[in-house]
């Protein structure tokens, strides 16, 4: 930590040593939120022994020119409960220099970087998720011509306040047809490549390990007027977990492909995804740790933003999945019978993924599996989701948001519970949100949320049965907002269990800064984002969240 | 361009990657270290965190296994069943499933200060090295530090001698230093049960008759153990003898089970001893550190 400490110094040094002549800007956002926690037997939540935790953090950056630094200060003082409390005490993790010069840039220290869609690498940070595998190392930024850019990496992903054993090296090249060559044709290309290699040593007396891993991708993309086609292909060599049992260590290799196509027009748009993943999750180390993970594949199923339509989220299983999603969405114009005066938006969105057949690749001395490319019937399903979104303008004042979703849920594969414990969850859901302008500044919207559900196996473990909700926000702009939210679990199977969860927040913003005040019970379930998934614990406490920006 | 580009691509992997082809396994004919012999070498015990209804800790388990075959008696292996989640008994509607008590009170208290089950199961602890920072391991970073802890050299030798009938007897435990050890130490005695049949979730399957191996049962002087000394010099010497009745051991963890523990149902009894042994250990108390360990079968033939 003295080390984060002296860097950081001589980052932000530059601008207090010209702060004097006012060069250069300096910015920064600050966010806490801070969490008491209360026993509460019912929805087993259980107490803090520190009885109130906290998370915060500050960034800061630095421009000037060409030249930038950065750095963040994290406290977990001790780490949120739906935080990994690896999480723990307080540093300066992430902290940065770059300058470019002549199509060159220079990066020394942390950063986050993507090479294609992220199927070989992919490092982010996402504070929902308390996902941050930020890369420590050098990366070099550098385009030779009109075009062509090339970037490369050398560094280790963070993992929590450590890094991980193994060195990643990766290197992209994209090259833009047209920039190139200066085309002026309608439709427009890109290629792409890129590398990732992993060093670390092989220390296991038992098994042979590849010391230097490597994962590779190709990538095209092509557009033409509203027309968006992406493809990518990855590649992974064996990548065994370093196991002293031999059917824990898997000598397959994994691949990835991906395929999407969108076309969009004024009013109308139709995409279709697809992907199959065997084998493909790559990591910073051999041992199979969530923190360690580096490629992100993202999920193929609509992202809801309404909590029950969320209730039983998809989360891409990168060891072995094929599936496809398809959304169309079309605006009826205003002026017409179904259109009315302000016209209305219809979302139609299917998503569908299964196992692949007979599991994912696998090969050691004794046992080797490859399964079919392409497989849907009789395969296990994972999850599917057909739903329909209208939105209407229905006057100057009411706007209403309508969603009805019919989802399917294998809870023990998406959630890592044993096979046949709750089997696969089919639930309806229905929402209707309504906002309605009081007067000028101040509006109330409300969310009737209601969720039907049925396990396929009647003699499976129960789930939690059916839900319904209500949330009622009200807002007075530009300052106040007040919220209300119950969920209630009244379908539950066990009576004791039949609760209410409800939550009452109260917020206040002004100008750069914002506060927020909550007490209320959550309930213990699955966070996603973009099929990254962690389990929350239940709680109940108050919450309070303030967070500003300079 | 396109080709240019795989062209790099395939030159940089061939120049760095390790496809590896089969076999796969390494048949050197390593054979573990000859412990039998008067001189100590160093031993490594793997704390595997577990829980009868976690169905990943087999393959934990397993990895202890795979482990210990490879070394030999210079690793020793002790399930701790902890926490509500994974290691609670079944409620009795739910019979005969999951219906035994694996928790002990020790095994909680570990738990507690150690943060195990906060981070999820399974987790083991080798030689409760690297703690605060690095010491929760996955079950796949376990090999690792057990190589270099046994690259070591011994700082302790110690010497279990139980004399047992029928329930009860006495074990006498006896450590020297090898050489100068500044530092203050302390020694935990415990007393572990192999090849319980019972219940366990192993990934997607429920085993009926599942082996449960080296399982915690009893800690003879305290979680914390006792002080056996600081600086040391080479050959001095602590010996302590303990008296032990298991039926009394046994109604420990059955009331403990009953009174105290989180759906607890008190169904923790029906010891083997003919398949106890007695692990004893000796750690550093600044850094928790386990500098050596032992075991011995509680009833010798």
């Amino acid at each position: 930590m003295k080390r984060n400490l002296l860097l950081s110094f001589i980052f932000i040094s530059p601008y207090f040593v010209f702060s004097q002549d006012n060069l250069g800007e300096i910015h920064g956002n600050f966010e806490t939120n801070l969490q008491s926690y209360n026993e509460d037997l019912s929805i087993e939540a259980e107490e803090a022994d520190e009885i109130i935790l906290n998370n915060a953090y500050l960034n800061i950056l630095y421009n000037k020119g060409n030249f930038s630094a950065g750095l963040r200060y994290e406290s977990y003082l001790n780490a949120l409960k739906d935080y990994d409390p690896q999480y723990k005490g307080n540093g300066i993790p992430y902290r940065f220099a770059s300058y470019s010069t002549d199509g060159l840039e220079v990066t020394v220290g942390s950063f986050y970087e993507q090479f294609g869609s992220g199927l070989i690498f992919r490092t982010y940070e996402d504070k929902g998720l308390g996902v941050d595998n930020a890369m420590d190392g050098i990366r070099l930024k550098y385009s030779p011509i009109s075009g062509l850019y090339l970037k490369s990496f050398i560094g280790k992903s963070r993992t929590y306040f450590d890094y991980s054993e193994g060195i990643l090296r990766g290197a992209d090249a994209e090259f833009n047809i047209n920039e190139a060559l200066n085309l002026d044709i309608k439709t427009n290309y890109i290629l792409g490549g890129s590398f990732v290699s992993r060093f670390q040593e092989d220390k296991n007396p038992v098994f042979n390990l590849p010391q230097n891993v490597s994962a590779m991708s190709g990538r095209i993309n092509i557009i033409r007027g509203g027309l968006y086609y992406y493809g990518e292909y990855a590649y992974k060599i064996n990548d065994p977990v370093g196991a002293f049992t031999m059917d824990k260590n898997n000598y397959a290799t994994g691949s990835a492909i991906v395929n999407n196509i969108t076309y969009s027009q004024r009013g109308f748009g139709i995409s279709f995804e697809s992907h199959r993943v065997d084998h493909m999750e790559f990591r910073s180390e051999r041992a199979k740790e969530k923190e360690f993970i580096i490629n992100y594949i993202p999920s193929l199923s609509k992202l809801h933003a309404y909590t029950l339509m969320a209730l039983y989220p998809c989360a891409t299983q990168p060891e072995g999945e094929i599936g496809f999603q398809t959304d169309l969405f079309y605006k009826i114009e205003k002026g017409t019978l179904l259109g009315g005066k302000y016209g209305t938006k219809i979302d139609m969105n299917f998503s569908r993924t299964n196992s692949l057949n007979g599991g994912n690749s696998f090969l050691n001395d004794s046992n080797e599996h490859t399964p079919m490319l392409i497989s849907f019937k009789g395969e296990e399903l994972y999850f599917s989701d057909f739903n329909i979104e209208i939105y209407k303008k229905l006057s100057n004042k009411t706007r209403v948001n309508l969603l009805i979703s019919k989802q399917k849920y294998n809870k023990d594969i998406l959630e890592g519970k044993t096979k046949g414990e709750y089997g696969i969850i089919n639930s309806i859901i229905g929402v209707i949100d309504i906002s309605y302008k009081i007067k000028q500044g101040h509006t109330l919207r409300v969310e009737l949320q209601g969720l039907l559900s049925e396990q396929e196996d009647k003699n499976a473990k129960y789930a939690d049965g059916d839900w319904s909700m209500i949330l009622a926000e009200y807002t007075i702009s530009p300052n106040w907002f007040f919220t209300f939210q119950d969920m209630y679990n009244w379908g539950n199977p066990y009576v004791e269990k039949q609760l209410h969860y409800s939550n009452v927040s109260v917020g206040y913003l002004k100008g750069a800064n914002r506060f927020e005040i909550g007490y209320g019970k959550k309930r213990a379930g699955i966070f996603c984002v973009g099929g990254v998934c962690k389990e929350v614990p239940s709680s109940n406490g108050l919450n309070l969240n303030i967070s500003s920006s300079f | 361009m396109k080709k240019i580009i795989i062209i790099l691509i395939s030159a940089a992997c061939f120049s760095s990657c390790d496809v590896i082809e089969g076999p796969y396994m390494i048949d050197n004919g390593t054979n573990p270290i000859d412990t039998t012999s008067n001189n100590f070498v160093k031993k490594v015990l793997i704390e595997d965190y577990t829980g009868h209804t976690c169905p990943n800790c087999p393959d934990a388990a397993r990895q202890l296994e795979a482990i210990q075959e490879f070394y030999g008696d210079q690793v020793i292996g002790m399930a701790v069943h902890i926490g509500k989640a994974f290691a609670r008994p079944y409620p009795e509607s739910m019979a005969p499933k999951f219906q035994y008590e694996f928790r002990t009170k020790w095994g909680e208290e570990w738990d507690g200060f150690f943060d195990i089950t906060t981070v999820g199961l399974p987790r083991g602890m080798i030689n409760r090295t690297e703690f605060p920072d690095d010491y929760r391991l996955g079950k796949d970073n376990w090999s690792e530090r057990v190589i270099s802890e046994l690259e070591k050299d011994p700082e302790f030798g110690i010497i279990i001698t139980p004399e047992i009938n029928g329930n009860s007897g006495t074990i006498n435990i006896s450590v020297e230093a090898l050489s100068n050890i500044s530092g203050t130490y302390n020694i935990v005695v415990c007393l572990t049960e192999s090849g319980i049949i019972d219940w366990q979730k192993d990934g997607s399957i429920e085993i009926e008759d599942y082996e449960h191996n080296h399982v915690l049962r009893t800690i003879l002087n305290d979680g914390n153990g006792e002080e056996i000394g600081s600086s040391f010099t080479e050959g001095d010497k602590w010996e302590k003898t303990y008296s032990i009745n298991i039926s009394d051991l046994e109604l420990f963890n059955i009331d403990y089970s009953n009174n105290t523990l989180l759906g607890g149902n008190g169904n923790a009894g029906g010891w083997n001893t003919t398949n106890m042994q007695i692990v004893a250990f000796v750690y550093d108390i600044t850094n928790y550190e386990i500098s050596q360990v032992e075991e011995v079968h509680l009833i010798t033939e």
